[in-house]
């Protein structure tokens, strides 16, 4: 049947890049539908109780300067905080936030349920309706036609999931839940490039069965960090300690004889897993020498007992299983209460995406999330928001948006996507980031607030509190410019450096040895607010580098803005070799910049195609390349 | 928005500088600087912009206010240049290694090194060359870049690649230990502060002193254009050798196969050095030594620039000998052949009748000299001009300017480490220098980096 009603926009699924994207859209003023398998599991984490760490707690900030809910669930969910590389600098400073399962869908469940132009619908979608090349909506296991200008996939790892427990292996979207085989065959139909990705998860422990006499005690970090601009540690609830354990040469022994029946090792599994997140079979293979491996032992939740040992990834057999868990200090008498499993799914090749997300072979589909080739919540949860943007933009005639490289992490996350695909499941590094001294977690409000109001998605209390923020912090700044010290002042005892002229106070600031706190504290000066102080900091110390960050980034956004038309013919072009000419052909660069980060297009090339384009009056630029 | 706003016109880049004239050329040398950074870089070296169009005598100050040279400098403002951006433009003395100097000068103050063909790409992209030329600036750049890339190739043969590469190598290392630390920070490795970092941190900034100093030396690199003295024994072959570099550098017998073994002699003619390979006489060979020579021979000229064929007049038809050994040399598409016919005090004068003949041809006699003053007439057009914009000196001046750079943030980088522990400006400092040493060895992503810390850790929960 065809449900009575239209939508601007559909999104297909309820992971995190489906309700991100979802409740983007519905902010946007799209009408919005999202239809998932299964309310109950909305927001669902599949793998680790955590979101955040490093690369990652960008990502969530960011998704917040835009007003999405990823950080604000992860503070009414938090059980355990840390900072992590808390003393190698600012911009690579992260946080991580353990999370209770059960709370962190609650609170997602209650931002979708809230969210107006938005409404649910729980059911599988099997197909998507396509006319010519342009999507129409989608049909339902249960045969609704839902019709829509704009349709999402989100679908994670659920197309063709395939679970493996030893040599024991099922049809599965991740423990407990039905893969999407139709959808996944439907889509094979379609010119899309589909192949194989594979990742895992370990066995859950019953906390009332190990013995904590003896592990090490990692209690959450004091003061407690907070994940989201509008959050604060009365959001939180209980919070709990993590403990660390190792695994023992007879654990690795163990895992040794039980390889002959491993998926991984057999060639049961051809998916490409994440070699930053190997099963333990793996590390003990692959790094022989080492007798011994560390695993965080994290709760799962405040009202279960179950434990989520961290670091031994695995998909051996359910009885090597239990036998490797019990080598382990601490779980000599443990009970397992769920295996752990490697699950194999379909992802597609993220090259055939525009910026937008929106593939190129079908008018107004978007992907996100896993079916990418990323993997995790935040690295979903960052695309979900982007493409929930744009699916609205496009209901509206509004042109496509996506930040930079230099603008955000999700600028960085979409271009690497869309120009070098990936082989493994891709996860968001701070190494991956060039002007990481700008993509900072503390900052991220100040590099994409302005643009989410512009685009709509940001609400007024957010923007006022974001305003507010930017006063204080201007105000502030312009006192510490203002206020001068002289030598023989009492400061210098106090920060123990000798003055040989007068200082303003931001100059002393900028002095590596002095911090803020020290400062006021040394002027008798009471600032509430330490995000503000620290913003301000970090603004003065690392002027000089990102001063200079920003001049690379003048330097090359001029030609790099240059768009390439999106039909293009670079056999036109003289002089291109036919490996350049082959691969910019099959990338389909969007500007000049994004071209010339493709692997083997070199500066000749570039100019080749500048003057091309000069030639044919083609010459119009945008800002981020 | 950003993306919303769309402009036409084409945003000024960075500023780049190059050596205008062709190299080798005596008398005047041009440096010419282009882009939005000229006002700064005026300033630095001959105390601020002269009045538009107007050419001034001025000291050429480098950073430490040393005269590097004199002479006159012109600046023509934006729009009204060559490239419709703003231009300076310094004549210097001229002798390559003046220029050498003053480029460097230029390049310290602030500008980047030209691509080949960038001035005219600028000036074409400003609307200062007709639509019309467009073919022709694209053919000028794929050709130039092509010639630049061989030549960066051949700059990066022997000792020099090979500390280059251990740089690389130091320098990967380095920041694959820095970036596990900060990617990976609950690994059981934190080597931010292990003492065998700045132990090897120490160690690299001495391979670059080392290397930056034999860079300067000329030690390291083979400058020049590279010549190949092919042809069948006894065709003549080291005495030209010998009359070229004016002295007896290979030996010369009246026994066929008298050179085995690759014979090089640095000469410069009007001041275009030319690396010179005397290379053992190409026949199937009597024994296994002089099997290798001959492989070593056709070797040297398939990675030459340039090939003086030699050809004994007195052997019969220079045509069917020239062709033959044409056929029997590896596929010189890129290769500049003079085809030199020897040994004319042997023969008659002939009439000359070589108009058609697809190759430059000189008639000379290695024994007496005669013709030898047309060859280097004619190895200079056809190999000096060719160069144009990019100079000789290019592929030198490019690599130490990278090398100095890079230096130079592997030195901050060890500051902050040492003064402020700050592990993410070491780290930028070194994914800087390495930036820049990838200008000379090449290529390498941040996923690459990815993939050394993967397979050298062991990572991951
Ligand atoms: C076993 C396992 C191990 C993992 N290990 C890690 C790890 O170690 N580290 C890490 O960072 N990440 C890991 N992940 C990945 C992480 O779970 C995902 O990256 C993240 O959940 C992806 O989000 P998503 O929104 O793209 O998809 P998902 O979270 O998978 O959500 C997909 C949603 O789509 C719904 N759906 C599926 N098909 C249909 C359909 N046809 N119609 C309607 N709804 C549909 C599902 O019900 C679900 O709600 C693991 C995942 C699994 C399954
Ligand atoms: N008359 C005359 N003899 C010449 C001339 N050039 C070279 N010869 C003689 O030819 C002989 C061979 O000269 P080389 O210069 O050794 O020849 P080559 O090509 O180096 O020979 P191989 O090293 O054996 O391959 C010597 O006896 C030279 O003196 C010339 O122009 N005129
Ligand atoms: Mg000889």
């Amino acid at each position: 049947m065809d449900y009575p009603s239209k939508f601007d926009v559909i999104v297909v699924g309820g992971g995190h890049a489906g309700t991100e994207a979802a409740l983007a859209s519905a902010r946007a003023g799209a009408a919005t539908l999202l239809v998932t398998q299964s309310i109950e599991t909305l927001g669902q984490m599949s793998c680790n109780p955590a979101i955040g760490g490093i690369g990652k707690s960008h990502l969530v900030k960011e998704i917040d300067a835009l007003g999405g809910v990823m950080a604000q669930a992860a503070d009414m969910a938090g059980i355990h905080f840390r900072v992590l590389n808390s003393r190698k600098g600012p911009a690579v400073r992260a946080t991580r936030a353990q999370s209770d399962r059960q709370l962190y869908r609650q609170a997602i469940r209650r931002f979708i349920e809230n969210q107006e132009n938005l409404q649910l619908f729980q059911q599988s979608v099997d197909d998507l309706i396509v006319e010519g090349d342009q999507v129409r909506g989608v049909v339902t296991s249960g045969g609704v036609c839902f019709r829509a200008a704009s349709v999402v996939l989100t679908v994670g790892t659920f197309l063709g999931g395939i679970i493996h427990v030893g040599m024991q292996k099922q049809p599965g979207g991740r423990a407990g839940d039905a893969p999407s085989n139709r959808l996944s065959e439907r889509l094979r139909e379609m010119p899309f490039t589909v192949d194989r990705l594979k990742t895992g998860t370990p066995p859950r422990i019953d906390g009332r069965t190990v013995n904590y006499k003896g592990l090490e005690a990692q209690p959450g970090d004091d003061p407690r960090p907070v994940m989201s601009y509008l959050g604060s540690r009365q959001d939180h609830p209980e919070q709990v300690n993590c403990f660390i354990t190792h695994t023992s040469a007879q654990t690795h022994e163990i895992i040794r004889n039980g390889l002959d029946r491993s998926p991984l090792f057999t060639g049961e599994i051809d998916g490409v897993g994440p070699r930053y997140c190997p099963s333990i079979e793996d590390k003990v293979v692959r790094f022989a020498d080492k007798d011994s491996h560390q695993i965080f032992i994290e709760p799962e939740g405040l009202n279960s007992y179950e434990l989520y040992p961290n670091g031994i990834s695995t998909s051996l057999p359910f009885d090597v299983q239990i036998e490797l868990v019990r080598s382990i200090k601490g779980f000599e008498n443990a009970d397992i209460t769920r295996p752990g499993y490697a699950i194999e799914y379909d992802y597609f090749e993220p090259r055939d995406l525009k910026s937008s997300l929106e593939t190129r072979f079908i008018e107004g589909l978007y992907f996100a999330g896993q079916i990418n080739g990323t993997t995790g919540y935040e690295e979903a949860a960052a695309q979900g928001l982007l493409a929930g943007i744009n699916a609205a933009r496009r209901s509206k005639d509004l042109e496509s948006w996506c930040p930079g490289r230099n603008e955000a992490y999700i600028g960085v996350l979409v271009d690497d996507l869309i120009t070098m695909g990936t082989k493994e499941p891709y996860r968001m590094f701070t190494s991956r980031a060039e002007y990481r001294l700008v993509l900072r977690q503390d900052n991220a409000d100040r590099r994409l607030t302005p643009a989410g109001r512009e685009l709509g998605i940001v609400n007024d209390q957010r923007w006022q509190r974001f305003t507010e923020k930017s006063e204080l912090i201007d105000k502030r700044k312009d006192f510490l410019n203002s206020q001068w010290v002289q030598p023989g002042d009492d400061i210098e005892s106090y920060l123990g450096q000798s003055l040989n002229h007068e200082y303003s106070l931001s100059e002393l600031l900028r002095r590596p040895k002095v911090s803020v706190e020290s400062l006021l504290t040394a002027v008798a000066i009471d600032w509430p607010d330490s995000e503000v102080n620290e913003q301000i900091e970090i603004d003065l110390k690392y002027e000089g580098y990102i001063k200079r960050q920003l001049e690379e980034v003048e330097k090359i956004n001029g030609q790099h803005g240059v768009i390439i038309p999106e039909s293009f013919d670079y056999a036109l072009v003289g002089g291109l070799s036919n490996e350049v000419q082959q691969k910019l052909t099959t990338i389909r660069p969007e500007t000049i910049g994004q071209a010339s980060r493709i692997s083997g297009v070199t500066p000749a090339a570039i100019s080749l195609l500048l003057i091309y384009l000069k030639k044919n009056s083609q010459l119009r630029s945008r800002q981020t390349g | 928005m950003a993306a919303d706003k769309l402009k036409s016109d084409f945003p000024t880049a960075d500023t780049i500088a190059a050596v205008a004239t062709p190299s080798g050329r005596g008398g005047v040398g041009v440096i010419r600087v282009s882009g939005p950074d000229v006002t700064a870089i005026a300033e630095q070296i001959i105390g601020g912009l002269p009045p538009v169009r107007k050419a001034v005598y001025k000291n050429f100050l480098d950073k430490t206010e040393i005269i590097v040279d004199q002479g006159l400098a012109i600046f023509f403002k934006a729009p009204n240049s060559f490239t419709g951006e703003d231009v300076l433009e310094l004549q210097g003395h001229g002798g390559p290694v003046v220029m050498d100097m003053l480029l460097t000068t230029v390049l310290d103050a602030g500008a980047r090194q030209a691509r080949p063909g960038e001035f005219s790409e600028r000036a074409f992209l400003n609307d200062k060359i007709d639509l019309s030329q467009a073919e022709a600036i694209a053919d000028l750049i794929d050709s130039s870049s092509q010639h630049a890339a061989r030549g960066a190739m051949r700059s990066l043969q022997g000792e020099f690649s090979n500390i280059v590469k251990e740089l690389d190598n130091s320098v990967v290392e380095l920041r694959m230990y820095v970036e596990a630390a900060i990617d990976f920070p609950e690994e059981e490795i934190d080597f931010l502060s292990d003492d065998n970092l700045v132990k090897k941190l120490q160690e690299t900034k001495s391979v670059f002193v080392r290397l930056i100093q034999q860079t300067k030396e000329g030690a390291l690199l083979r400058e020049g254009v590279t010549l190949v003295l092919a042809g069948k024994p006894n065709a003549g072959k080291s005495s030209l050798m010998n009359q070229l570099s004016g002295r007896q550098s290979s030996i010369v017998t009246a026994i066929e196969g008298t050179t085995r073994d690759l014979v090089n002699e640095h000469i410069q003619i009007d001041g275009i050095p030319l690396n010179l390979i005397d290379t053992a006489g190409l026949r199937a060979a009597a024994d296994e030594v002089e099997e290798e020579g001959v492989r070593r021979a056709l070797a040297a000229v398939e990675s030459a620039e340039g090939v003086l064929l030699l050809i004994d007049l007195a052997m019969g038809d220079w045509r069917q000998q020239t062709l033959s050994m044409l056929a029997e040399l590896p596929k010189l598409e890129s290769t500049k052949v003079i085809v030199v016919l020897n040994k004319k005090d042997l023969v008659s004068a002939e009439d000359d009748n070589s108009g058609d003949f697809p190759y430059p041809l000189v008639r000379i006699s290695a024994k007496n000299g005669e013709g030898i003053d047309e060859l280097r007439i004619s190895i200079k057009n056809t190999f000096g001009m060719g160069i144009s914009e990019e100079g000789v000196f290019i592929a030198r001046t490019r690599h130490l300017e990278a090398l100095l750079t890079a230096q130079a943030h592997l030195l901050d980088g060890i500051l902050q480490l040492q003064e402020n522990l700050a592990g993410d400006l070491l780290a930028e400092e070194l994914r800087l220098c390495h930036q820049k040493l990838c200008e000379i060895t090449g290529e390498f992503s941040s996923d690459d980096l990815l993939g050394e810390i993967f397979s050298s850790f062991c990572i991951g929960k």
